[in-house]
């Protein structure tokens, strides 16, 4: 096996003048050296690639968009030799003009990172295109409800703020690895992949082979939280595969991690138009998302801004316009929280400056405006089964919210509590299909292409098809990721899973005990409506005996095993430039209250207590549920408090794990609980994966205003920012003191 | 570390090796003798994965922050990835496939992370695992306190970092005098 070293671009934007591979290439044990120009002058794959858009080179070619982007990769048998040997790769640049705002970049005059646009990939159904890359825009989503100018007029007051995301790292502590052979006439990959069926996908294209010619097998992965969703290193280590006919396999350091696909930074300028007694009545936000050099997800992403910015409130007027623009950035790509942690950073973050001038209780303007049942939501969607009221005065009674309560002080340490409240929406229209096999021993085969990655999708699938089938879990296997068996299933992402898939695997197991009963119906001579299944035993119906095991159904029958399918296509879909359809197949519903210590003297800010309310619908495996919202915590306080991947003219200055912190035990509230929320009336299970996350930090946000009157409008909370923010209050009382004077005297 | 204490005294007298030159190392890993050949420049973690095919250390940043890759080097929690492979010389080395008996059962250590199912993707288990049984080792019954400063150098990026501490506190025998926090 070959291990591949990547050489990547140190220019932000230049065209490739020269790239000099011959000292690398002459190293002993040095396989090949292999540029974005000899894989193209092959003539034998496609050079392109991207999920929506066929923008991203396999290696650079032309030109570097990025500081960080592969434009060299080394093959030898020993990795340290292919280090050795890609630090002796020489590339010359031309540099171009460079933009990394994405404000900035939006309609530059000076910097186009597309001459051309790029072709587009027609597979995604629910991404409707409104790309411009004469302005750098690589999509555009628009909502629309009432006549917002109208909403403003009859307003009270409006307000107008703006509020900035950085971007950030998933950090899944394994990085993104690949093996492939492309050996013969077959490609095997080997992936640390969210996206199996996505990342088949894409490597057909890239080779013009038929999808049952491409394999994607994918173990347990170290994490990924968005991040390793869509083909990043698939492409490359395929493409070198096939340039020396040998299995190759590559494995990212972590800084190279960082600038593989990250949260996207987002600028929102916010209006909001308020009667005096709290009510919202217009909305207006204008949003750019950095999807930094090419477009991956991005087009997806505004599509879930564009409605996720309307919060979850009842808005008579709205007017939405989120874009996504490219820059001299790594791309951004999918992380938990999917463009809402940024939309809620904003709106939540005004809603309490909203509340503060009006003179109201945060919790009380919440409980004015949240949708109701029978609400429009801006789509045009009529809401039904909602639950916020009761989430927040959950979360307001644990906390113990207390409008009078003022802020506790000791000595420099202020302490106080602030509240948060979220919609989200998840990946609709979705496919997803699912197989159970019942084997002759009693145990059951589950083959599923979710991909576990810690969220615990496979307990949970165990746990589904064992109670439909009335077994014990322990007899349930399921299985790891492999497309050449495996069903078919979208992809590992948008806290999707556990409906899509679970709804699936629930109507396998459904039909294998119908074809059970069809079975036991010619063995006991019995009409199979006369027959019931209960406890893994089929028995006819209202008779005392002993029932017949599903094993000795499947013995006795002699079909080797009996195989239930199942699929779940859910359908829908919005307009791109009213935002009007079908959004969501349901909405996530979240709030969360949280106590912070803000210590005056050093800006340092410390969240105490954390509480959440998520509605769940219905928990399918408890302890993973808790899992999935304690490691929201952990991203929400990462968010919150410390998390930035900060950029000097492109250059990454945060590319490790001494200069990027994630919160260790010490960063965790000392206490912490969520209230997942059952309607098992109603019973749709609902993805935990992501919900609690977009509260945190803008409740954090909303604590330390109400401890110190501070607003802190970009990400992170940084104790630099609060003090900052202190200081600058304390010198605007001296100066409103000293002009109280002047007038006196 | 006895591979420096074999050093000459006259610095002038010192052959240092190529890059591509071997070192032999000589160590017990997990109770069994070896004798590797590496790199100067090669971390005990590329040692122990790529030569041992040993992968329950892992690196999670390469610059000893994550605690990913941590292993017992003479009973002491270290990072692999900041331990050179051919200063180990005579040490000891325990990984997490080390942990078990004989006869293949699991540290009360393992036994408890399991029980809580204090993992998510479980990618820095084995070192969170191998973090407390260094404590264990020193002190048997380690308060909070003692347990977050062993885990301090570790991340769970996935957020189990209750139900670590809940199998922490249960195998320290702590968990009936909870310090305050």
């Amino acid at each position: 096996m070959l291990h591949c070293r990547l050489v990547r671009s140190t220019a932000a934007h230049a065209r490739i003048v020269a790239v000099r591979t011959d000292e690398a290439a002459a190293l002993p044990g040095v396989v090949a050296a292999v540029t974005g120009a000899d894989l193209a002058a092959r003539g034998d794959m496609a050079v392109l690639f991207g999920p929506v858009m066929l923008d991203q080179p396999v290696l650079a070619i032309d030109v570097v968009r990025y500081i960080g982007e592969p434009v060299v990769a080394v093959l030898a048998e020993d990795p340290a030799v292919a280090d050795d040997a890609a630090a002796l790769v020489q590339v010359d640049y031309d540099h171009l003009p460079a933009v990394f705002d994405a404000e900035e970049a939006f309609g530059s005059d000076t910097v186009r990172l597309f001459a051309e646009p790029p072709e587009r990939d027609p597979s995604f159904a629910d991404v409707t295109l409104r790309a411009d890359h004469e302005r750098n825009v690589c999509n555009t989503f628009t909502v629309v409800k009432g006549d917002v100018e109208a909403g403003f007029r009859a307003a009270d007051l409006v307000f107008d703020d703006v509020f900035d995301s950085p971007a950030a790292g998933a950090v899944p502590l394994e990085t993104h690895a690949v093996v492939a052979d492309a050996r013969g006439d077959r490609l095997t990959v080997w992936s640390s992949t969210q996206t199996p069926y996505i990342t088949r996908r894409q490597l057909a294209l890239q080779f013009g082979l038929p999808l049952n010619r491409v394999r994607v097998v994918v173990p347990a992965l170290g994490g990924g939280f968005g991040a390793k969703a869509y083909a990043s290193v698939e492409p490359i280590a395929a493409a070198l595969s096939r340039v020396a006919v040998a299995p190759v396999r590559l494995y990212l350091t972590r800084e190279e991690e960082f600038v593989t696909s990250t949260k996207h930074a987002m600028r929102v300028r916010i209006r909001t138009g308020v009667m005096r007694d709290g009510r919202i009545v217009a909305r207006e936000a204008t949003a750019y998302y950095n999807a930094g050099a090419y477009a991956v997800i991005s087009p997806r992403k505004v599509m879930f801004a564009g409605y996720g910015l309307n919060g979850p409130y009842a808005i008579p007027h709205v007017r939405i316009e989120a874009h996504a623009v490219l820059t001299n950035t790594p791309p951004a790509g999918a992380y938990r929280g999917f463009a809402i942690n940024q939309a809620a950073w904003a709106y939540e973050g005004q809603l309490d400056m909203i509340a503060e001038r009006l003179g109201l209780d945060p919790v009380e303007i919440r409980r004015i405006n949240l949708l109701r049942d029978g609400d429009a939501f801006c789509t045009g969607e009529t809401l039904e089964h909602l639950r916020f009221h009761d989430l927040l005065d959950g979360v307001a009674e644990r906390i113990g919210w207390d409008p009078d309560e003022p802020a506790h002080r000791d000595g420099d340490l202020v302490r106080a509590k602030g509240v948060s409240c979220v919609i989200e929406g998840t990946i609709t229209p979705s496919t997803s299909t699912a197989s159970v096999r019942i084997n002759p021993d009693g145990s059951i085969d589950v083959l599923t292409s979710s991909v576990e990655m810690g969220q615990g999708i496979r307990p949970a699938l165990a746990a589904t098809v064992a109670r439909r089938l009335g077994v014990d879990p322990a007899l349930v296997g399921v299985s790891y990721v492999d497309t050449d068996l495996t069903p078919y299933d979208q992809q590992t992402t948008a806290s999707r899973s556990m409906y899509s898939m679970g709804t699936a695997m629930g109507r396998a197991a459904d039909d294998a005990l119908d074809k059970i009963r069809e079975l036991a119906s010619d063995l006991l001579e019995v009409d199979p409506a006369d027959l019931e299944i209960v406890g893994g035993q089929v028995r006819v119906a209202g008779v005392e005996q002993q029932g017949l095991p599903l094993s000795e159904v499947v013995r006795r029958s002699r079909v080797g095993n009996v195989i239930g399918e199942g699929t779940l296509v859910t359908a829908g879909g919005l307009d791109p430039f009213t935002g009007q359809g079908i959004g969501s197949v349901h909405w996530h519903q979240s709030v969360g209250a949280a106590e912070i210590e803000v210590d005056t003297a050093t800006g340092h800010v410390r969240l105490l207590r954390y509480t959440g309310g998520v509605f769940a619908g219905e928990v399918i495996d408890p302890v993973g549920a808790e899992h999935q919202c304690e490691g929201c915590l952990v991203f929400g306080v990462g968010n919150a408090l410390m998390e930035e991947l900060v950029f000097d003219q492109g250059q990454l200055v945060t590319g490790t794990l001494a200069d990027y912190m994630v919160p260790t035990l010490e960063d965790m509230p000392r206490e912490h609980a969520f209230e997942l929320m059952e309607d098992l009336e109603h019973g749709e299970v609902h993805g935990l994966g992501e919900p609690a996350l977009p509260p945190i930090a803008p409740a954090i946000a909303n604590a330390l205003y109400r401890a110190t009157g501070v607003r802190i409008r970009s990400l992170p909370i940084s104790a630099e920012k609060v003090l900052r923010g202190l200081q600058e209050q304390r010198g605007s009382q001296q100066l409103s003191e000293a002009a109280t004077v002047g007038v006196t005297t | 570390m006895s591979g420096l204490e074999e050093l000459p005294d006259d610095p002038e007298a010192v052959k240092m090796p190529d890059a591509d030159d071997r070192v032999p190392v000589r160590l017990g890993v997990n109770g069994r003798a070896r004798t590797l050949r590496v790199r100067p420049t090669q971390t005990l973690l590329d040692a122990l994965r790529e030569q041992l095919r040993l992968h329950g250390a892992r690196s999670g940043c390469g610059v000893g922050m994550c605690g990913a890759c941590t292993v017992l080097l003479d009973g002491r929690a270290a990072s692999g990835c900041l331990t050179l492979a051919a200063l180990c010389d005579g040490t000891e080395v325990r990984t997490v496939e080390g942990l078990e008996s004989p006869s293949g059962e699991l540290s009360r250590v393992q036994e408890a992370f399991l029980r809580h199912r204090a993992f998510q993707c479980s990618y820095c288990t084995s070192g969170f695992v191998l973090a407390l049984e260094a404590l264990l080792a020193v002190d048997p019954a380690p308060g909070e306190t003692a347990i977050r400063e062993a885990f301090s150098g570790h991340i769970c990026r996935c957020g189990s970092y209750s139900r670590i501490m809940g199998a922490a506190l249960e195998v320290a025998g702590a968990a009936d005098r909870r310090e305050q926090a």
